[in-house]
């Protein structure tokens, strides 16, 4: 029952804003003027039905397309993503379903490809890498995360899935943890899991938000987006239907804007 | 569902369920976590069975054999009959760890054998013949690799890479074998402090090897890439360049057997022997290296080529015909993928107990 309040202020400019989004696959229309938002420390729920344009949004904020028409600013500044990697290089990550971890490597390993340290000395110019060290910065970032998965040395694929998806959530969050917190988005983080371990990943978002990561959530799972926002939005046939304070919504609303059977509130 | 129940049971799940929320706020100093005993004795059998497998058959044979397996000199006798096999089946791991089987392994051999071979003939100096046999080896990997990144099965490329080392090899060699090569013999059949060159040789590909493997970021990459290169692309690295560094690795490899299997028999042979790569797969697969990639270690590889020269040498003392021990060979092989199975099912299957322990007590 902690203050569920993001760690935004009004002054700061939202991680993470998009201004007019058109996207159109040649005469398709998938999204059609979303205004969508994102604040440090904020968690944000895309709920829709298949083919509303869920994927389509995350794929425009991860830069995998790009829009047809609308602005994209992160912290404030414009921003163009041609690949990807712009967006990367942005400070936004994107978790895939698949988590993509290297199985027969160890935690620590999958924490810290990318970005190995090395050893000091003559030993690090030949490219050797201080495991050690590599170690200890996973056991603080995953405590700092507050979540204790295995030994640093035990191999992925000898992790339950729960585990593992508290992994690839990990290593995306120290990707965009660093002095301006970044953006990490997530698609479908739970769709594997069972119950135990929902909850386990469930708690790790809110504690990542607590962190200053602005994360957006794209679910299917209506009980997990509501437990763990702060707002939700809604899109029904590429359009925005609904962007509201998780507090000032309920189950019903929901579904009837999911279904189309509940107007739009910007109608 | 009330507008809040949801709401209120973030906070609640989240201290029930991992650590408490203080935890968060300040992290205590954690304790070490170590895996049950259980799980790290079933880990240890998976990752170090082959050498258990080794010492039992030398203790077998030791007593089979009395007196005369348990020697310095037939220690030696089958370290030197394992180097050869070691060091092809070097190539072979890090091709298979990397993420693909390279088939051309004894195409370049010849090639790289022949073409020192006739450096040597027409009077040009050790050093540079066998540096050209090298620098084969490194060509031949370039292409195998640049070649399979353009989308095509690896396995094929290499499959036309061998006929195409194979006709090279015999066109430089005009067909014949390339006999005389005296000034080999450094590498070959010389001794140094009682052990013979393709030893220390195969001993030193091994260790570098290893080292490169574990303790670098270009080795543990490397591996990455052929566990998992869309994880490895994510990170924001260049798979492809890693997955021709072991394309190249191979053939390195190869070429270094090549001119070692030359310089133990002075003559350089066009004949790219299949066999080579079946032995080599076998010394590989032993060893547990899995052929879908990303994992296996060097250490067990050259073990399960010592397995190998262990059994053959063994029977041959006790005079039982060698396909007995090729027989025994394929036996070994099939029980060695029963018992990795066996281990990988009873780890997962107690781990996901464990975890799902720790998910209600809060601790492992």
């Amino acid at each position: 029952m902690s203050a569920q309040s993001p760690a935004q202020s009004p002054v700061r400019p939202a991680a993470l804003e998009l201004t007019g989004i058109d996207l159109h696959y040649g005469f398709v229309r998938a999204l059609d003027q979303i205004d969508f938002q994102v604040g440090q420390g904020e968690v944000v729920a895309l709920l829709g039905d298949n083919g509303a344009g869920k994927s389509s949004l995350l794929k425009v904020l991860s830069g995998a397309h790009r829009p047809t028409i609308g602005s994209i600013r992160v912290h404030g500044e414009e921003a163009a993503f041609h690949a990807p990697s712009d967006a990367t290089a942005a400070g936004i990550e994107m978790v895939y379903q698949d988590l993509a971890l290297v199985d027969a490597q160890d935690i620590a390993t999958n924490l810290n490809i990318g970005r190995e340290i090395l050893r000091r000395g003559p030993l690090g110019w030949f490219g050797f890498v201080d495991h050690r060290a590599q170690r200890r910065r996973s056991e603080a970032e995953l405590d700092q995360l507050g979540v204790r998965t295995a030994a640093m040395t035990r191999p992925v694929e000898m992790l339950s899935g729960g585990q593992r998806q508290v992994v690839a959530l990990a290593r995306s969050a120290t990707r965009v943890s660093g002095e301006r917190k970044g953006v990490l988005l997530l698609d479908e983080p739970t769709a594997a899991l069972g119950y135990e371990q929902t909850q386990q990943v469930q708690a790790l978002i809110r504690r990542m938000a607590k962190q200053g990561i602005a994360i957006v959530l794209v679910t299917h799972d209506l009980p997990l987006a509501v437990a763990v926002s702060d707002r939700i939005v809604v899109l029904n046939r590429g359009r925005k239907v609904a962007d509201v304070a998780t507090e000032q919504t309920d189950n019903d609303q929901l579904v009837g804007w999911i279904t189309g059977a509940r107007a739009s509130m910007f109608v | 569902m009330p507008d809040d129940t949801g709401r209120q049971t973030v906070p609640a799940a989240g201290g029930a369920v991992t650590a408490p929320p203080a935890a968060t706020a300040a992290p205590a100093p954690r304790q070490v976590e170590v895996d049950p005993r259980g799980i790290r004795a079933l880990i240890f059998l998976r990752d170090r069975g082959i050498f258990v497998l080794w010492v039992l058959l030398l203790i077998g044979f030791a007593v089979w054999d009395h007196p005369f397996f348990a020697s310095v000199d037939n220690g030696i006798l089958i370290a030197n009959a394992a180097a050869l096999t070691a060091i092809f089946a070097a190539g072979v791991a890090v091709g298979i760890i990397c993420g693909a089987l390279d088939l051309s392994i004894p195409g370049t051999a010849a090639m790289a054998a022949c073409s020192c071979g006739y450096l040597m003939e027409h009077g040009r100096p050790v050093w540079l013949s066998l540096l050209v046999g090298m620098a084969i080896g490194v060509v031949v990997g370039l292409l195998n690799g640049l070649i399979s990144l353009r989308g095509f099965n690896p396995i094929i490329v290499t499959i036309g890479m061998l006929s195409i080392t194979t006709a090279a090899a015999s066109i430089i060699s005009g067909g014949y074998s390339i006999p005389g090569l005296d000034s080999l013999e450094f590498m070959g059949t010389r001794r140094y402090g009682g052990v013979p060159a393709p030893v220390w040789i195969a001993a030193v590909l091994f260790l570098l090897g290893t080292i490169f493997l574990t303790r670098t970021r270009d080795g543990l990459r490397l591996m990455a890439v052929g566990g998992n290169p869309e994880a490895v692309r994510r990170s924001g690295i260049h798979s492809d360049r890693y997955k021709v560094l072991g394309f190249v690795i191979s053939s390195v490899c190869a070429a270094l057997g090549g001119l070692v299997s030359t310089a133990v028999v002075t003559e350089a042979s066009p004949e790219a022997s299949p066999a080579i790569i079946f032995t080599a797969l076998t010394a590989v697969a032993l060893a547990g290296v899995s052929l879908a990639g990303g994992r296996g270690s060097l250490p067990r590889v050259l073990v399960g080529a010592l397995v190998l020269a262990t059994i053959s040498n063994g029977l041959t003392i006790k005079g039982v015909n060698p396909y007995w021990g090729t027989g025994v060979t394929g036996l070994l092989l099939l029980g060695s993928l029963g018992l990795e199975k066996w281990v990988s099912g009873t780890v997962s299957r107690r781990l996901v107990l464990t975890a799902q322990a720790s998910v209600h007590s809060g601790r492992q």
